[in-house]
């Protein structure tokens, strides 16, 4: 079976993308280490003649992000598209499918490009006969601005960070702040209440003691940063910013109603959500001179991913009612670069996947 | 004839003799066929019952593809070999031998490490301080997989073991493990303590029906004997 999908083809090329054909086997590491093992379960693994790990691609976006970083520096500017099959063990599914893509590199105008970039992914929508689409949009920079803005220990700041996307672990931690769950009783340890020096020094003696090494791994010092700091953690959140996070994360609608929404919450709380606000309102004006259809775009303050180089915006074009996965899935990743080039650089970076699997056996 | 009911049996160690010996309580001898190095046997005084002698890895594949359809083996065995051990195969009787628990275990002088929660922490800290990510050493991957996605790990990677875990931090070829223990000593010697909420998995042997095997009329009622007699020698 070939389909061509020749129309789906024009038109990413003449929106100025241009296609590129990573290969299928990478060394797996990349993946692993984005995505965790959580995504490893999921990967084709071989090993190559001398042992290395190898996987199939289980999607473009890593691929051509390294093959932007192989051919030049990594801040240009460039537009890649794709079109072809990827790989993922999906019980009851092939494990072989197609994706289609785009991705936009290196523009700083963010706003303008997260709103190219969505305006692109109706047109792909309507193209593949999605009649109607309903289009869930998230944006984990108001998620970062809210945490900027509390009253929160740098552990709970962390924690919090890293569980967006997660919404049920969330609401777990904001639970504690309440004492609707306890948290575990404080260790019972000589070292508690001990200064960070006195720490430190306790468990170089475990270390030496144990004859276990600290090279590579966690050190003496960091281990006694963390213990100083649980003190914090075992307070849990104060019930100020517990609120402040509930009423936050319970803010959905459309664009227009999520942004008065947002702006009640910063004055009733005295948040200053500032730029993160701003952005969000820019870019909503954006997608109306896109002529998008705001009614069609459904906020959710919750939404998000948690892979960790997604960074501002996301959106996911909803699949037909009952099916197990959104039709176009899209977002911001600037972090990307930072954690897969050598130079450590962020790279801002936009883009989105078709599941063209999900869609329908037509050819387009 | 009907197909006999394949029962598959530990064929070496001390989990073979544990179920050699319950077996003969239970008025349920087992004999090879043939010479002693054979790996099929029968049960005296019931008949279609073919007994394969398997490793038990092994038995726990063997039941989750439904190529046998009895087995003794460990719960931990079926919880990491199967995928979706609860639609493939039924935990018929606890047999009392085999007890170890599958914990997860950190370094000593870890002291700001008490629970999951602190892995957690730890973990996803990890990556940014170190530039690689938290590794675990373990032989059970599956397992390990469904616990820490359970208490919403992700900043992890597994190394995986097969044999001498518990040496894993000592030597750094990992960070922590996820192991068997059964008294801990082992773990202690190796500078290791388990989490309080890190008991993933007390296991022992079971005796494990497949569901995915076909079973007829006869071989229910061999089933059926079977269990009753092992139950009540317990």
């Amino acid at each position: 079976m070939t389909e061509s999908y020749g129309s789906l083809r024009r038109l990413l090329s003449d929106a100025g993308y241009a296609f590129v054909e990573p290969p299928v086997v990478h060394p797996a590491g990349v993946f692993v280490e984005l995505a965790g093992e959580d995504l490893r379960r999921r990967l084709y693994l071989t090993s190559a003649a001398d042992g290395t790990e190898l996987a199939l691609r289980p999607d473009y976006t890593i691929p051509v992000c390294l093959h932007h970083l192989a051919t030049g520096a990594a801040k240009r500017r460039a537009n890649y598209a794709y079109l072809g099959p990827v790989f993922r063990m999906r019980p009851g599914e092939s494990g072989e499918f197609r994706q289609a893509g785009i991705e936009s590199l290196g523009r700083t105008d963010r706003v303008a490009a997260d709103a190219d970039v969505l305006k692109l992914a109706f047109a792909v929508a309507d193209l593949l006969g999605v009649k109607r689409p309903k289009v869930r949009i998230g944006d984990s920079a108001l998620f970062a601005a809210v945490l900027d803005q509390l009253d929160l220990g740098p552990p709970w700041r962390r924690r919090l960070a890293r569980t967006f996307g997660d919404t049920k672990r969330l609401k777990g931690f904001i639970a504690k702040a309440n004492g609707k769950t306890k948290s575990a009783p404080p260790a019972r340890s000589e070292l508690e209440g001990a200064a960070l020096a006195q720490v430190k020094a306790a468990v170089e003696e475990h270390f030496a003691a144990t004859g276990l090494g600290q090279a590579g791994g966690r050190t003496a010092e960091e281990i006694a940063e963390r213990f100083v700091e649980k003190a914090a953690l075992a307070h849990g959140i104060k019930p100020r910013a517990a609120a402040a996070l509930s009423a936050f994360l319970a803010i959905a609608g459309t664009p227009e109603k999520s942004l008065a929404a947002l702006r009640a919450l910063a004055r009733r709380e005295k948040l200053d959500l500032g730029k993160a606000l701003d952005r969000f309102e820019k870019r909503t004006q954006a997608f109306a001179g896109h002529g998008i259809n705001l009614n069609r775009l459904t906020f959710a303050a919750d939404f998000g991913r948690r892979l960790d180089y997604y960074t501002g915006f996301v959106f996911e074009f909803q699949g037909r009612k009952g099916s197990d996965g959104p039709i176009i899935g899209g977002g911001r990743y600037d972090r990307m670069m930072a954690l897969i080039g050598d130079s450590g650089e962020a790279v801002p970076a936009v883009g989105f996947a078709v599941w063209l699997d999900r869609i329908g056996g037509k050819a387009w | 004839m009907s197909a006999p009911l394949v029962l598959a049996i530990p064929s070496k160690g001390r989990l073979q003799a544990d179920t050699q010996a319950l077996f003969a309580r239970a008025g349920l001898e087992i004999v090879p066929a043939g010479d002693k190095r054979s790996y099929r046997g029968r049960i005296e005084g019931i008949a279609g019952v073919e007994v394969a002698y398997l490793s038990a890895p092994e038995i726990a594949r063997e039941i989750g593809v439904g190529a046998v359809h009895l087995g003794v083996t460990g719960r931990d065995q079926v919880e990491e070999t199967v995928a979706d051990f609860e639609t493939r195969a039924e935990f018929v009787a606890a047999l009392g031998f085999g007890r170890c628990d599958v914990v997860v275990a950190v370094p000593e002088p870890w002291v700001d490490v008490e629970t999951m929660e602190d892995l957690d922490d730890v973990a996803a800290e990890f990556r940014p301080r170190h530039g690689r990510r938290l590794t675990v050493a373990t032989k059970y991957i599956a397992i390990t997989r469904r616990f820490f996605a359970g208490h919403g790990i992700a900043d992890y990677r597994i190394v995986e073991s097969l044999g001498a875990t518990e040496g894993a931090p000592a030597s750094g070829a990992a960070d922590l493990i996820v192991d068997i223990t059964s008294t801990g000593a082992t773990l202690r010697a190796n500078g290791l303590k388990v989490l309080a909420d890190g008991v993933i998995l007390a296991s022992e042997a079971h005796l494990v029906a497949s569901r995915t095997a076909a079973w007829d009329g006869r071989q229910k009622k061999a089933l059926a004997a079977i269990v009753a007699r092992v139950k009540a020698a317990k």
